[in-house]
């Protein structure tokens, strides 16, 4: 059992802010996503909680302890942080061994875990020859080794297919209902959504959300209609918040009854009508868009825009 | 620390690299005492051992790359990730990787001087004249260009972990022997003796040019290998690997 606690992290490099006041935790138990555009932050604060970036201020703890002071850190925490990350030369059982040398177990684990990620088969094969997937199941394979208590992963959907991902999801909910931690960056929300219990949103490196997916997804109601123009005037006039969003309309702050109200008032034929699941996107892309108006207020703006820091 | 030597060498004997390198290495010492040997030598002169044997001490060069992939590989491959991973305290892994690649330097050092001394022996008889390996000039010799193998990997290590990027720290490494070093010494003068180069040739026991002593040559290669050390351990404690 170990809580990953992000406190008030901020993290600048030269002019760029990539991390700024953030705070968020992770529960045991749970898949936390991890979510904003490309350039956020998420790989940076990722790396700062393992050490491998050093934060201007704030703390990155892990069950209280920086990662660096962990005795054993990787039989605390499996992190795969860039896909494909091994030697080309190497085959895959090799990497792996190399990887159990620092890590302190034995080479029957590297065939357990190997098994775990359905690569004993291509153990043998130099990993130059593996797909984009094969390198990412090694890399969980490698992050497994020590059976750590805590798995941080970084964008692990990248290069997986339809049944990849669904393999990843099946194996983090094993992970996560055996009370490990569970921490998984995305910039698509799509490709967690079905995943992580709860998710943590951000963006410009500052906190946008944190809290279950029912919870995003609240208070917005996706609306579809031919008269669009007309339903907008009609809700608009009714008080509610309304946002145009490719053929259909988002109202915030209404619930689907009272928005299918307004339209039986006016005499608008609506042709769907739903409150959640697709609105959770979005939740999600009104939370990171710059541009658009409705933020909420007690997060502060970036004082200047940083420009975004490549992460992937 | 004994475990992150070990571990080095793992990795080393599952990779290709240092194999490719210690042949071609025999490769080009074979090559070069025989071009030497076929185009210009004058066996006939007291240095003829030497100027012939110390040719194998040029090969050091390959050893330095081996010693620059130790760490800036790493940071190509993105396996630095996870050796910090395992290990967070970063100046035990440069250490480890130091240890390690001195020793395949060492080892390096010895197959090239055999190398050396067979085809020495093999192209002196050929010509009607003998190599005697007992002699002073020809163990000195053979001695001081395996001693610069192990030298060069050190530096190389250092010079990795300070650069970090595979290619610009193969390209410093070519470009200071191939010209900036010569450069420096028209410069410099007398100092000149005291670069790396100039150094390794001394120790190499190059009867050529104004050099250091051999002894001395190789003391001060190893200076450098500490002052590269020293600062690619403190790069690489402060640096952040993103």
């Amino acid at each position: 059992m170990a809580t990953v606690s992000i406190q008030s992290l901020t993290k600048r490099f030269g002019r760029v802010l990539a991390v700024d006041g953030l705070t968020f935790e992770a529960p045991p138990g749970k898949i936390t996503g991890f979510l904003g555009p490309n350039g956020a932050g998420k790989t940076t604060t990722l790396r700062s909680l393992v050490g491998l970036v050093r934060q201007t201020s704030g703390q990155a703890l892990i069950d209280g302890s920086r990662y660096q002071d962990l005795a054993q850190p990787r039989r605390v925490v499996g992190a795969v942080l860039e896909s494909g990350s091994s030697r080309p030369g190497r085959s895959g059982r090799d990497h792996l061994r190399v990887l159990a040398g620092t890590t302190g177990v034995g080479a029957t684990r590297v065939d357990e875990v190997l098994d775990m990620v359905g690569l004993t088969g291509a153990a043998g094969r130099r990993v130059a020859e593996y797909s984009l997937g094969m390198r990412q199941r090694l890399g969980l394979a490698g992050a497994l080794l020590a059976d750590p208590a805590v798995l941080i992963l970084d964008e692990p959907a990248n290069g997986l297919d339809p049944e990849g991902i669904a393999w990843l999801r099946n194996l983090m909910r094993g992970l996560a209902a055996e009370g490990r931690t569970v921490l998984i960056s995305s910039h698509l929300l799509s490709e967690v959504a079905q995943t992580v219990d709860r998710v943590v949103i951000i963006d410009h490196g500052q906190l946008k959300f944190t809290g279950s997916l029912a919870e995003l997804g609240s208070g917005t109601v996706v609306v579809r209609a031919v008269q669009l123009d007309q339903l907008r005037a009609a809700l608009g006039l009714a008080g509610y918040q309304v946002t145009a969003a490719a053929g259909a309309l988002e109202v915030t702050g209404a619930t689907a009854e009272e928005v299918g109200r307004v339209a039986a008032d006016v005499r608008i034929a609506l042709s769907a009508l739903t409150s959640e699941g697709a609105s959770l996107e979005a939740a999600f892309l009104r939370l990171t868009s710059s541009d658009e108006a409705p933020r909420a207020s007690r997060f502060r703006r970036p004082s200047a825009a940083p420009a975004p820091r490549g992460n992937n | 620390m004994y475990a992150l030597i070990s571990n080095e060498f793992l990795k080393l004997r599952t990779s290709r690299a240092p194999w490719l390198i210690i042949a071609i290495q025999q490769i080009l010492v074979v090559a070069a005492l025989s071009g030497m040997a076929i185009a210009e030598l004058d066996f006939k002169s007291p240095t003829a051992a030497r100027l012939l044997l110390a040719h194998a001490g040029m090969t050091s060069l390959l050893v330095m790359v081996l010693g620059i992939l130790a760490v800036a590989g790493e940071y190509r491959d993105g396996t630095i990730t996870d050796t910090f991973l395992a290990t967070p305290r970063r100046s035990r892994v440069i250490g480890a990787k130091l240890v390690a690649y001195t020793a395949v330097g060492v080892l390096s050092g010895i197959l090239t001087a055999i190398t050396a001394l067979i085809v020495g022996m093999a192209w002196f008889s050929a010509k009607g004249y003998t190599l005697d390996p007992t002699s002073a000039d020809v163990w000195q010799t053979l001695l001081g260009a395996a001693l610069w193998m192990p030298l060069y990997a050190a530096i190389g290590v250092g010079l990795g972990a300070m650069v970090r990027n595979l290619a610009s720290a193969v390209a410093i490494a070519l470009a200071w022997i191939a010209f900036v070093e010569g450069i420096a010494i028209n410069l410099l003068g007398d100092l000149g003796r005291w670069l790396p180069m100039a150094s390794g040739m001394a120790l190499d026991n190059v009867p050529q040019g104004k050099l250091l002593p051999q002894g001395a040559g190789g003391l001060v290669l190893v200076g450098y290998a500490i002052l590269f050390a020293v600062v690619a351990t403190l790069a690489t404690m402060r640096s952040d690997v993103a």
